[in-house]
Formats: structure tokens, C-alpha cells, sequence
């Protein structure tokens, strides 16, 4: 389907060791007259920081804006904007030593308190993932280089954060400008020349001649270009119009191949049913684990995944990424394409006719193909699915009122073990909108709150399996999405981002 | 079809003609082969969507797991698509639900259309102004950008689309039938009809829609075949409805899938296409038959002469009274005309026109050749004012025509010469006889009106051709053209120099023409019926015009006539012409005195005279 | 001619009025789940409160409609909500690549149409029945399988002209021509069909008329007959059928740079229909209403220069 991403959805999980990986020399000079040409899926919502979404929009912050932290290809935080930092005991407090001498590029000073008030604003904007600060109580400039950032509970994931969207650093002077959403002034690797930009189709920076972190920058000039179907990207590889470019699905894999692309296959999200009503509240029937098993055991994983992504991912019954500690691959066994077991299960459970299931489903960007696939398989063990078709976001409304006990959809699978629970798991997570929980469940998610790394991934495991054995979802497979590249540019690919970051995309040598 | 092709369907240029409509028009459709065959191929489509059941076993929608993407081959007509469906299943379905898509838009635009037009054509006032206000309104709208915005409160729904998008064509059909409407409505007869008590829906049912009928259909296929662009140009955006099987769905799965599967696109388009070109093909084909059906027949009627026919037209020397007969008046044994001898006092002028059993025709499309004009000689001297007579038929502006060589098209000078000043005309090339035209000879056409260019001012058309023959600059082909309008008699050549052939008179477009015709000092002046479109008063007029004319510039005149008055106002010598033949030919006042010819006394017979139109009433008698 | 044309644009004005104030009533019933539609599904509740509170969707829809129309008539059309762009920037530098396409294909199709329409005419024969043949299939085929078609052979098989995007003439002359060539080929075809048609039937009918027999009488050359006399009349027939192809032009664009990849008007109007980015539509709406009402003036205008009967006195 021509529909573009949903942001934020694709923003996600593990690197695959499919295809290879080409470790670019960190080339400590930037190469002084080539030109990225980068094919982007989305056009930049905004450019004001405090309102900025990450995913597949990455590119246009890392572009202009730095982030207080950054992550390393596999995920690791290292030291950007901020040179140092420790928490307390409680993990509630933490300090962060600034760098200094940067300086944005209307000439103001970055300093502690400007970064405080960029996450202050950050917290009330209306980014995608303004929620990424929901936990944080307060941010404080105690010195021009040391900032104190209060959180009301753990955070795992906080410092991950800072390495996105919510880290970014926009100089305050651009704050009250009305052209602040259309042309930025940060500290980072490029400029925006808003003449030679389009905006909506076709972005232009030129490198920031006083950049403070010249190896990272590696082109003297980028453009970005939208497309909006996956033909016209591939018209535009074919017709060498491009470096390099974020996809929107696999149809076209093998003939980006054969125009002399690199594809870097990543599996950022995972497809399946979302079996919400865990308690039985609305259907009954959900509220029974041997149905939500036998749920389960009615999909032929493997058939699926070449119908609807052509074989390209990989099947799985869990929603933690490979990358993720609490990923466990004996569990992909667990269920298995049996639609007798299925029959019996549902038998057992007291529905030996099978019942109805209400789920809404939103053709416009799964195609018609998914929802009649998913309604054939489970007809077989006897449920019948009733569709309501939705138009565009109103379908989420309908999702999170609750209004249907289970949904199909793409999510994101986070390599933290906490960005997924607070996405998926907590009782106050987004996309769970029955607030399912259990006094297992809870000990889980606790321990992975606060509980030492150790013990949090091993309470990550844990939870995993539990979830996986009493069928919270009926996950199909890991779809792939691929970031593609030509011969004359080598990429480092993100752990659980679509489109890898701006510095890890290198000209050749 | 094409978006674009929204164009046809708002510019009804269909002609609304009674008699186009009368015409048996179904029947001489039915002769058209190309019709006949759009016409076939459109109830092959419709009716295989309506059988669809029996042409397949499969379900539309049926989704197979492991059959996606299959080629046409064992089990599967046309292979299966992204979903395992059957191809061909969908294609019929489909075809179900892309036709009665566009059938409801078509629907809705005809019957919102054709009433609102039917009502503001009849009753005209404020409904035919607010009428027309919205229809503008919805004609301003882009359609597609429309239907997205509909789309995106309302749904995907096709249905709901399809209404709305023949809400969006209402103006189609409603210019069509108000058009039609109003120009009935003042005709005289629905005046009359109304004045016997029939009531207006009689009228309007008996005279317009009879009238509609036809171009209603052409307008039908046409805003059909939008529809179903518009339909499939929805899906392939993706703002189709994804549920049901059509055409345009079909196309958007065929796109998506193209590097897996190429020829999954293959099935829908050709089905767009070809329906596509079947309703052109039909809408071409009945706007030709309509067309030809209206157009009143244009060339003078050519009337054949058959061998029977010039035998009675030849006078054999015993049919001759006596009295009349003298030893000179020779008869021309071939042609059999009748010639009067010049008295022999007058000097004879040089012959400026010497035609020659001149013989023009048209060939048939069956290989015969129809004769119009045979074996017709005739003399013109210089300084003369010839008349060439004859009743509607006889080939008079025919024989004109051929001295000029600007015979209508399909007519041909089949034998004999034309001389101009001893050159034969028929055989110098057209160059030559482009130069020779307006230079040497000038014609003075029958109808002011219709014989100048209604979108060039009088004065432009004076001067384009002074430029080109006589070669003068414009400033001195202006000046030149105001003198002559001033000597052919119009009050203020300046007013009239700058006007359009509408706003002037017929009588001053006629001095207009006679003024162009002498513009470049031509030897002849054929003058074809120079009069009798106009009004009695100016007819006086335009011919004292002509004779100060000829005695200023001293030019020779042919005028062709059917009006004895005319001949003996101006004429010195008269030829009568029957068809196609000359049966008497000499000066004026011989013929007046004494016609010979039974046609050419038959035509002074006719003259109107003194004597009573009818005798006393006689009482019946009673027996 | 001044009253004529002060009146029409009167009335062109009125006209707009009437289109916008449905335009956005018919928006604001569909724009309740703006907000989460911008944010995606991962923003809380509370964060989409706090944007439908910024766009200003918790007042009342007239007090709404009355600020949108105070602001449009000072030339504020606000911003994007999808992409924060003021809406005049986005939509006036979109126009004029739109408006190179469709003013390109008219010109083109009135060039082309007139060649063949007149070829037609008077050659007839097999001359005559093949570009009916060509004008039936141009009419009949989609744009947008031509356009897919072009894309394949002309841009991607051969490399001559570029398979997506735009190129400004400002910035490279060889570019501008490399990215446009093809989108006009396949906005033309459907317009040439239609017009070329048109434009032989008025030939053969004028060649009918009695004062071409009349103005060769005089001695004019056959060529100043042809294109001088009969195409006058013939032009403005042709003219009514261009200028009802306009509005059908637009629509065609749409899905034109759809297949092109070409950041024009068309592209933003399906993104922005489909998302019911309200501010963008409405400016969309604007512009082409005024566009389409403009357009329509000028196509009188020149009819009347076209055709004396048809001026207004």
C-alpha cells in the first residue's frame, strides 16, 4: 500500500545479522566537496526541537540539532553533548556534567540551563514522544556545566532518550522566532538552507563551518528528498537520484538489488494480534488463556510471513527484539501452527463452536490482503472476525477508547526492555488499553524499573516468557524494513531505528 | 477515459435539430459499422459482468494463503494476485461493481440534470438563474481534489463517491437539455400548441424530449466513461474502497505487486481501455449519424439531364410558329438553342467571355456522373451586361462558378473551353488562376452574410486582398477601400471600414461585396443573384449601383438572374438557361420582344400581369 | 470590455466565497482526529489534548470559520499542521510548478491539436482515420497507465528524461526540460484528443462556408484561407473545449505528480485531503478556485478577441 509510516511505529528493535555490514573508516576529514543525496518517507513535521518526532524523521534533527547523549550503532550511550554523568542510588537523581564552548550557530552559548529549558519544553511539546519525559520531575542548572535532572521514578530507558528527540538542543533565541518551525538554528553537523529547500519534498544543508565534532561531519552538503510511494523511490535508485534511501516496504527489494544497491535489512517492529482484554471484560472468551493460546496455535507463522512481507523478516511468537535481553529463542517454539490443538483448546475452554471476535482494521495502509488472511486463518479454528474498517488516525482513537478487545497491528519492538514496557506492558502504557496487568506482571515490571541491569534483564527474560505462555499477544513475525545504499556510500545501520544515523553514513573512500 | 474528457461531455455541441431526431435515427445507427461494433463490445462487457456466476467458479474475495501470485495456469484463467483471489473472478465481479458505480453517477447527473434543465429551460425566470449560478459553481470544482475531501468525511464508500461525483457532472447534462429547452420554447409552434390548450408536460414530452433524446445518450456514455476514470484513478491513489472487487482496485494490486508479478496490471487496464474506447467509439458514432442527419442539404440541388429530357429541351424547326420564323434565325443544329441575331448596326465589342460547350458534373460514389451543366455556349462581349437566366436548378451559378474554377467540392468541368480574352481558363495552373481571380475576374456573391468572414472587419477583408494583388502598402489600401465604400453608396465608410460583417445591413454588406469585388479593376464582374436576398427597396438600390458601376469603370457584367426584371433593368444581352442547357440566347430587347423557346415563353407567362387572379364567382347551378 | 471583466471577477469573488465557507464546514466535520493523526500512535492522550488545544480545536466552529476568513483576507492563511510551513509559502511555491505542467500541456495540446485537427481535415483519408484512431485511444486510456508507461521506457530505459522530481528553469535549463518533458506528454495526450477533434470539424465545416469561396474569389492565397480565415473561426470552438479541460487538467495533475514523484499542487492536495491538514486544504482551495476563475476569465476574453459576435457590448 502507497501509505506512508505511521512515525514513531517503525522506531524500534534489533539489528539483523542478515546482510552485511560494512564498518566505514571513521575518516577523521570531512570529504570537502561531496553531496549526500538521502531519499527520506516523510517530510519534517517541524523543525522547532521541543515539537520534533525521531524515527523515521531522525535524519532532519541529527541533521541540525545535537542531543545531549548519544547511541552507538548497537545501542551503547556515549558522550555527546554531555561529557559525563552518574545517578544517584535511587536512580532518581541524575547529573550531568556539559561540555563546554559550544556554541549554536546565532552565537549563544550552550550552557546547563539552556539545556534544562530544552527539556523542560520538550516535556509540554507536542512531540511524538513528548512522553519519552513523562517520568521527569524537574531539570536544573546548578552551573553553567552541570545539570540536575530530577525524576519522579526510575527510568531505564531515560538516558536512551537523551540520545533522541528529547536530548535535542535548539538555541533559546530561536525559541520566540516565527520561523522557528521551518528554519532551526542548534549546534549541529549541518545547516538548513531554507532557499534552496522545498519544504515538504526536498530539504538542503550545507555543512556548519564551526562545528565542534568535525569527524562526524562527512559531506559538504545534504539534501533530503521526499517520496511519497515506493515506486517513486525506486524510480529515483534506478535513475541514480539517490545515495541512499529509507524504504516503505519489500516489494521492490530485488530490483534495488540489481540497480547495484547495498540493502541493510532491519527489524524494527512486529506484526500480530494485540490481544488487549487480557481480564475478559469486554469479550469474553479473551479473558481465557487456553483461548488466547488456541489464538496462537491457529497461524502458520511461516505462510504469513511470505504472504504478507514476501519472506522477508523473520517469524516470532514473542514482542522483544533478538537485541533485547529479555529475548529468548526457545520460546519461538513455544506455539506452532496446529489448528486441531487450536480446536481442542477452544473446546476446553468452553467454546467447542468457537464465538464471534469484533476487531477494527484500517485497509488504507495494511491492504486487504493482511485482514482477509487473518480472517481466513482463524475461521478455520471456528472464530469468526468481524471487520470495522477505519480511516486514518481515527482508527487509534478507537483502539486506545477501548473499543475492541483485539487489534492487528505493525508496533515497535524497543531493544530497552523498559522503552517497550512503558510502550506495551505497563498498566499505563499507551497500547495497553485495558490496563491489563497480574501481581506477576507487576513484580516483573518492577524489578526491571528499579532493580540493578542484571537483575532487570533477567526480570526482562522472565516477564517475557510469561507473556509469551499466557498469550498476551499472537505475534506473526518481525517484518523487514531495509535502508538501501549505494556502492559509493558505506552505512553503520541504528539498533532500533529505521534510518541510521546521520554520522554512521560515509562516503567511500 | 480521461479526466480531460469531462471537456466533450460540458461543450454539447450536439446538434438538437427536431428533424435530426425524427430521422430514424436508430435505424441509420445501426449502419454504422464502427458503432454497431462499440455498441456489441459494451453488451459483451455488461453482460458478462451480469453473468459473472456462471463464468466462474470462483469467489471474488476469497482469500488463499497459498496461492498468491500464481500465473494464469491450472485451475486459475488469469493466475491469482497478492491475496491468492482469482483474477479473472475479479475481473468479472468487478466489472459489476466498477459499471453500477458509474451507472449511479451517470444516474444521478442525468436525472438532476435533465429535470433542472427541462425546468429552467421552460420556466426560465429565477430557477434558470440560480440554476445556472450552481452550475458554474460545480463546473469551478476539481473534481478529484472534490472527492478526496468527500472521501476523507464521509468514507471510502464507492457508492457515496459515485453520488457525489455525478452531483459534480449535473452541469452536463442540465446545459444540455436547457439549451435544448429554450430554443424550442420560442419557436412559434409551441406557441400555437399552447394556444390550443395542450398542456405544457404534453409539450414539453412531445417536442423536446424527442428532440434531447439522442444527444442525452451520447452525453451518457460519455460522462459513463468518466466515471469509470474517475473511479479507477480514486483506487489507484489508494482512496478506493478496499473491500469490494473493482477494476481500479485490481489495477492499484497490480501496481503494488508489479516487479513480483508484471502481468497482474495487464487484465485491469486492458479492461479499462477497452471499455474506454468501445464508449468513445459509440458516442463518435451516434454524434456522426446526428450530425449528418441535421445538416440541411447544403449544395444546390443538381438536377440530372437525361437524354429524354434534352430532346424535349431542343426545338426542332416544325415547333417553330411560322410567323416568327425568318430566314435569319438559324437554329444550332447540336445544342438546339435559339439564337437572335445582333441588329447589325450596333458594333460589335471584342468577346471577352467565350465559353464553349462547357459541360460540368459531379461523379457519383456508384461511378455515374451527374450533369448539371451540358453543352452550354455562351458569348460575352466587353463593356456588355450579360443575364444568364434560367429558374432554380438550371445550372445558372453552376456555368458562373466554372468561369471562376471555384466549383464546390466533387464538381468537375468535365468537356469544353472556357476563354477569357482568348486564354482558355481550364487548363492554366492555379496560380495562375489565383491571379486571374479577383484581378481579372470578380465575383459579387448571391448572400451578404453568409460570403464574409464573420470574425474579420469589413475593412480587413477590402484591404488583405488589395495588398496581395495590387500590391500597395496598408496605409494606401485603406484609403483606397474608404473611397470605395464611398463610391458604392455608404454613408460613413469609416464606421462601416472598422465594423464586423454582423453589425452592418444586408444591404450595406452587399455594397461591402461590390465594393471589395471592383477593389482591384477586374475586366469581368460576375454578379450571382446579386438582389434577391435583399429587401425590395434596396434591390432598386444595389442595381442602380451596378449600371453606375459599369458605366463608370467601364467593366463587363455577367449576372446571373432569375428575375426578368432585373434582366430588363440592366442586361443588353440575355441567355436562358434550362437544365443545364442554354435554349435562347440574344439581346434584351429581341427576347422581350419576341421569345421563341416554349420554356423561355413559358417564363414570361409567368410573369405577373394586369389581369384578374381569378374570374367572377359562378353560382353552382342547380340541377 | 472593462465592465465585462470588473463583472466577472465580481462574481468570481462571490463565487470563491460560496466554495470556501462549504470548503471548511465540510473539513471541520472530519477534523476530530487531526491531532492524533500528527502525533502518531505512540503519543499519550495527554499529549494529543495538548495539540488539539494548540490547533485550536476546542472553540466553537463559527467563531473558528470567522477567524480563518479574518486572517484569509489579511493573506494569513496560517500554517501547516503536518508540516508547520506557512501555508502561502508552501502553496505559492508549489503553484508554479503545477502551473508549469498544466499552462505546458495546454500549449503543447494546442499546438499539437491544431496540426493534426487541420492535417486531418484536409488531407482525410487514411491520414484522417489515424489520428481518429489516436484521438479515440488518448481519450480512452487513463493518464496515469501513459504516464507509468513513460516512466518505464523514457526515463528509466533510455535515460533521456528523469524519472522523478522537479528541477526549476532557474536552476538548470537541461534539468527543467529532463523533469518536465514527460509529465506534460502524459497531462497532453488526454487534452489533445479531445481538442484536435474539435479543431477538425470546425476545419471542414468552415471550409463549407460560403465566404471562403468568396475571399478566394478575390484572389487570396490558399494559405492565408487555411491559416489565416479558417482557423480564426476554428479557434474558437477549440478555445470552449480548452477551457472546459482546464478544471479536468487540474484533476489530471493530480495524479500526474503522484506518478512523477513531482512536488506540486496535485501532491499536496492528496496528503493534505487525506491527513485533513485543515489550513493547507483551505489555501488549496483558495488557490484553485482562484486559479480555475481566472483562467475561465481569460479564456472569454480571448474568445471574444476570437470571435466578434461573442463580445460583450
Amino acid at each position: 500500500m502507497f501509505r506512508r509510516k505511521w512515525p514513531g511505529v517503525a522506531a524500534g528493535a534489533a539489528l539483523a545479522l542478515l546482510g552485511p555490514l560494512v564498518l566505514g573508516a571513521c575518516s577523521s576529514s570531512s570529504s570537502s566537496s561531496s553531496t549526500l543525496t538521502l531519499g527520506v518517507i516523510t517530510p519534517a513535521t517541524t523543525f522547532e526541537a521541543t515539537d520534533m518526532n525521531w524515527g523515521n524523521e531522525s535524519p532532519y534533527n541529527e541533521a541540525v540539532y545535537d542531543s545531549l547523549v548519544q547511541a552507538s550503532p548497537t545501542g551503547v550511550i556515549e558522550p555527546h553533548l554531555a561529557t559525563a554523568w552518574s545517578y544517584n542510588a535511587a536512580k532518581t537523581v541524575l547529573t550531568m556534567t556539559l561540555r563546554t564552548g559550544v556554541k549554536f550557530t546565532d552565537g549563544t552559548p550552550f550552557n546547563a540551563s539552556v539545556a534544562a529549558e530544552n527539556l523542560e519544553a520538550f516535556q509540554k511539546g507536542t512531540s511524538n514522544n513528548a512522553s519519552d519525559l513523562a517520568y521527569m520531575a524537574s531539570a536544573t542548572a546548578v552551573s553553567p556545566t552541570k545539570l540536575v535532572i530530577r525524576l519522579k521514578q526510575p527510568d531505564p530507558a531515560f538516558l536512551t532518550y537523551l540520545g533522541e528527540a528529547a536530548g535535542s538542543q535548539e538555541s533559546p533565541k530561536a525559541w520566540k522566532s516565527p520561523t522557528a518551525s521551518t528554519v532551526p538554528v542548534g549546534s549541529g553537523p549541518y545547516l538548513l538552507d531554507p532557499k534552496a529547500t522545498v519544504v515538504g519534498s526536498s530539504y538542503v544543508f550545507t555543512a556548519n563551518p564551526n562545528y565542534w565534532d568535525k569527524p562526524e561531519q562527512h559531506y559538504s552538503k545534504i539534501v533530503m528528498t521526499v517520496y511519497t510511494t515506493p515506486t517513486t523511490v525506486l524510480d529515483a535508485i534506478e535513475g541514480g537520484q539517490v545515495n541512499a534511501a529509507n524504504t516503505f516496504d519489500d516489494t521492490t527489494i530485488p530490483q534495488i538489488k540489481d540497480a547495484g544497491f547495498t540493502v541493510y535489512p532491519l527489524q524494527l517492529n512486529w506484526a500480530g494480534l494485540s490481544l488487549f482484554d487480557r481480564n475478559g471484560k469486554m469479550s469474553g472468551p479473551l479473558g481465557k488463556v487456553k483461548v488466547r493460546q488456541a489464538i496462537n496455535d491457529a497461524f502458520d507463522r511461516a505462510a504469513l510471513l511470505k504472504d504478507m512481507s514476501d519472506g522477508y523478516g523473520s517469524v516470532t511468537t514473542q514482542v522483544f527484539p533478538t537485541n533485547s535481553p529479555g529475548y529468548e529463542s526457545s520460546l519461538n517454539s513455544y506455539y506452532s501452527f496446529d489448528p486441531a490443538k487450536a480446536r481442542q483448546l477452544l473446546a476446553e475452554a468452553g467454546y467447542p463452536h468457537g464465538f464471534t471476535l469484533a476487531m477494527p482494521s484500517i485497509t488504507s495502509a495494511f491492504g486487504e490482503t493482511t485482514y482477509a488472511l487473518i480472517q481466513a486463518e482463524l475461521a478455520q479454528i471456528g472464530i469468526k472476525v468481524n471487520y470495522t474498517d477505519y480511516q486514518g488516525s481515527t482508527i487509534f482513537t478507537a483502539i486506545l477508547a477501548p473499543k475492541y478487545p483485539a487489534t492487528y497491528f505493525t508496533l515497535e519492538e524497543d531493544p530497552v526492555p523498559w522503552q517497550l514496557a512503558q510502550f506495551l506492558l505497563t498498566p499505563t502504557a499507551t497500547f495497553n488499553p485495558f490496563h491489563s496487568t497480574d501481581s506477576t506482571v507487576a513484580g516483573y515490571l518492577n524489578t526491571m524499573q528499579t532493580g540493578s541491569s542484571a537483575h532487570a534483564a533477567a526480570a526482562a527474560k522472565a516477564l517475557n516468557r510469561y507473556l509469551v505462555q499466557n498469550a498476551w499477544f499472537a505475534p506473526f513475525f518481525r517484518p523487514q524494513s531495509s535502508f538501501v545504499a549505494d556502492s559509493h556510500t558505506s552505512v553503520r545501520v541504528q539498533a532500533g531505528n529505521a534510518v541510521p544515523y546521520l554520522w554512521n553514513i560515509e562516503p567511500k573512500p | 477515459m480521461t479526466e480531460i474528457a469531462a471537456t466533450a461531455v460540458l461543450a454539447p455541441d450536439v446538434t438538437t435539430d427536431e428533424r435530426a431526431a425524427r430521422s430514424h435515427l436508430a435505424r441509420r445507427f445501426l449502419t454504422n459499422p464502427l458503432g454497431i461494433a462499440a455498441l456489441s463490445v459494451l453488451v459483451l462487457i455488461v453482460l458478462a459482468a451480469i453473468f459473472a456466476p456462471l463464468l466462474t467458479s470462483y469467489d471474488p474475495n476469497t482469500v488463499s494463503v497459498l496461492h498468491i501470485l500464481q500465473g494464469p495456469g491450472a485451475g486459475h484463467l488469469l493466475g491469482t494476485d497478492g491475496a491468492g483471489r482469482d483474477v479473472w473472478a475479479r475481473l468479472l465481479y468487478g466489472a459489476r461493481y466498477t459499471l453500477a458505480g458509474a451507472l449511479l453517477a451517470t444516474v444521478v447527473a442525468a436525472v438532476l440534470g435533465i429535470t433542472s434543465g427541462l425546468v429552467a429551460g421552460y420556466y426560465g425566470k429565477w430557477f434558470e438563474s440560480s440554476a445556472s449560478w450552481v452550475t458554474t459553481l460545480l463546473m469551478a470544482l476539481p473534481g478529484i481534489v472534490v472527492l478526496l475531501a468527500a472521501r476523507a468525511v464521509l468514507g471510502p464508500s464507492l457508492w457515496t463517491v459515485m453520488i457525489i461525483f455525478g452531483v459534480l457532472l449535473i452541469p452536463a447534462f442540465y446545459r444540455l437539455v436547457y439549451a435544448a429547452v429554450s430554443g424550442v420554447r420560442n419557436e412559434l409552434f409551441v406557441d400555437a400548441a399552447r394556444v390550443s390548450g395542450v398542456s405544457d408536460r404534453r409539450i414539453i414530452a412531445r417536442h423536446i424530449l424527442t428532440v434531447v433524446r439522442a444527444p442525452i445518450i451520447l452525453q451518457a456514455s460519455i460522462v459513463f466513461g468518466i466515471a469509470i476514470a474517475v473511479q479507477v484513478g480514486l483506487d489507484f491513489l489508494g482512496f478506493g474502497d478496499q473491500a469490494i472487487p473493482t477494476w481500479g482496485n485490481m489495477l492499484n494490486d497490480g501496481f503494488t505487486n508489479l516487479y513480483r508479478d508484471p502481468q497482474l496490471v495487464v487484465w485491469p487496464a486492458l479492461a479499462v481501455v477497452i471499455t474506454g474506447v468501445a464508449l468513445t467509439l459509440f458516442a463518435n458514432a451516434l454524434r456522426d449519424e446526428l450530425e449528418q442527419s441535421a445538416r440541411p442539404r447544403r449544395r444546390r440541388r443538381a438536377t440530372t439531364v437525361t437524354p429524354a429530357e434534352v430532346a424535349a429541351a431542343t426545338v426542332t424547326p416544325a415547333e417553330v410558329t411560322p410567323a416568327t420564323v425568318t430566314a435569319a434565325d438559324p437554329v444550332r443544329p447540336e445544342s438546339g438553342t435559339i439564337v437572335h441575331e445582333e441588329p447589325s448596326s450596333t458594333a460589335q465589342a471584342p468577346l471577352l467571355l467565350h465559353i464553349e460547350d462547357l459541360a460540368v458534373g459531379y461523379p457519383q460514389a456508384d461511378g455515374s456522373v451527374t450533369r448539371v451543366v451540358d453543352n452550354v455556349s455562351l458569348d460575352v462581349r466587353r463593356g456588355e451586361v450579360h443575364g444568364l437566366i434560367g429558374e432554380s436548378g438550371s445550372g445558372k451559378t453552376q456555368t458562373a462558378w466554372s468561369v471562376l474554377r471555384l466549383l464546390p467540392a466533387g464538381g468537375e468541368i468535365l468537356e469544353g473551353s472556357i476563354c477569357l480574352d482568348g486564354e482558355d481558363l481550364s487548363t492554366v495552373s492555379s496560380a495562375q488562376m489565383r491571379d486571374i481571380r479577383g484581378g481579372r475576374i470578380a465575383y459579387i456573391p448571391q448572400e451578404p452574410m453568409s460570403n464574409l468572414d464573420p470574425s474579420f472587419t469589413i475593412g480587413s477583408q477590402l484591404t488583405e486582398p488589395m495588398r496581395v494583388k495590387l500590391g500597395v502598402s496598408k496605409t494606401e489600401a485603406k484609403a483606397r477601400a474608404l473611397k470605395l465604400l464611398g463610391q458604392v453608396g455608404i454613408p460613413s465608410p469609416e464606421r462601416t471600414f472598422a465594423s464586423y460583417p454582423h453589425e452592418l445591413s444586408g444591404g450595406m454588406a452587399q455594397r461591402a461585396l461590390i465594393a471589395g469585388a471592383v477593389s482591384c479593376e477586374p475586366d469581368l464582374v460576375i454578379a450571382d443573384e446579386p438582389t434577391t436576398a435583399l429587401d425590395v427597396t434596396i434591390q432598386a438600390e444595389i442595381l442602380d449601383l451596378l449600371r453606375e458601376l459599369q458605366r463608370e469603370l467601364g467593366v463587363t457584367i455577367l449576372i446571373v438572374t432569375h428575375n426578368f426584371g432585373v434582366v430588363a433593368d440592366l442586361c443588353d444581352r440575355v441567355s436562358v438557361m434550362q437544365k443545364g442547357r442554354i435554349v435562347e440566347t440574344g439581346p434584351a430587347r429581341a427576347i422581350f420582344a419576341d421569345p421563341r423557346h416554349p420554356y423561355t415563353r413559358t417564363l414570361f407567362d409567368a410573369i405577373l400581369d394586369e389581369s384578374q387572379a381569378r374570374g367572377p364567382y359562378a353560382e353552382s347551378r342547380s340541377a | 470590455m472593462l465592465t465585462f471583466t470588473v463583472r466577472r471577477l465580481l462574481y468570481g469573488v462571490l463565487l470563491l466565497f460560496v466554495i470556501v465557507t462549504l470548503a471548511y464546514l465540510l473539513l471541520y466535520a472530519a477534523a476530530g482526529n487531526v491531532a492524533r493523526t500528527i502525533l502518531g500512535p505512540t503519543a499519550t492522550q495527554a499529549t494529543v489534548a495538548l495539540k488539539n488545544k494548540q490547533l485550536g480545536l476546542n472553540t466553537p466552529l463559527i467563531s473558528r470559520y470567522f477567524s480563518w476568513l479574518g486572517h484569509a483576507l489579511t493573506g494569513n492563511f496560517g500554517s501547516s499542521w503536518f508540516t508547520n510551513q506557512a501555508v502561502t509559502t508552501a502553496i505559492l511555491t508549489r503553484l508554479q510548478v503545477t502551473l508549469t505542467l498544466v499552462f505546458g500541456a495546454v500549449i503543447v495540446s494546442a499546438v499539437v491539436a491544431a496540426v493534426l485537427g487541420v492535417w486531418a481535415a484536409l488531407r482525410g483519408g487514411w491520414v484522417d482515420r489515424l489520428i481518429q484512431l489516436f484521438s479515440v485511444l488518448g481519450f480512452a486510456i487513463p493518464g496515469f497507465i501513459i504516464a507509468v508507461f513513460l516512466v518505464r521506457f523514457f526515463a528509466l530505459g533510455t535515460h533521456w528524461f528523469k524519472p522523478t522530481g522537479y528541477i526549476p528553469l532557474t536552476t538548470s535549463f537541461s534539468g527543467w526540460v529532463g523533469t518536465v518533458t514527460l509529465p506534460v506528454i502524459a497531462l497532453s495526450i488526454g487534452l489533445v484528443a479531445g481538442v484536435a477533434q474539435q479543431v477538425r470539424s470546425s476545419v471542414i465545416e468552415a471550409l463549407r462556408q460560403d465566404w471562403v469561396r468568396t475571399l478566394r474569389s478575390r484572389g487570396v492565397s490558399e494559405r492565408s484561407v487555411l491559416f489565416k480565415h479558417v482557423l480564426r473561426n476554428a479557434g474558437g470552438p477549440a478555445l470552449s473545449v480548452l477551457a472546459l479541460s482546464f478544471v479536468g487538467l487540474l484533476g489530471g495533475a493530480v495524479i500526474i505528480e503522484e506518478v512523477f514523484g513531482i512536488p506540486g499542487l496535485g501532491q499536496v492536495a492528496v496528503l493534505a485531503t487525506s491527513e485533513g491538514d485543515v489550513p493547507l486544504v483551505m489555501g488549496l482551495v483558495v488557490a484553485i478556485g482562484v486559479i480555475v476563475i481566472l483562467v475561465n476569465l481569460l479564456i472569454d476574453l480571448l474568445q471574444g478577441f476570437l470571435n466578434p459576435k461573442a463580445r460583450i457590448s
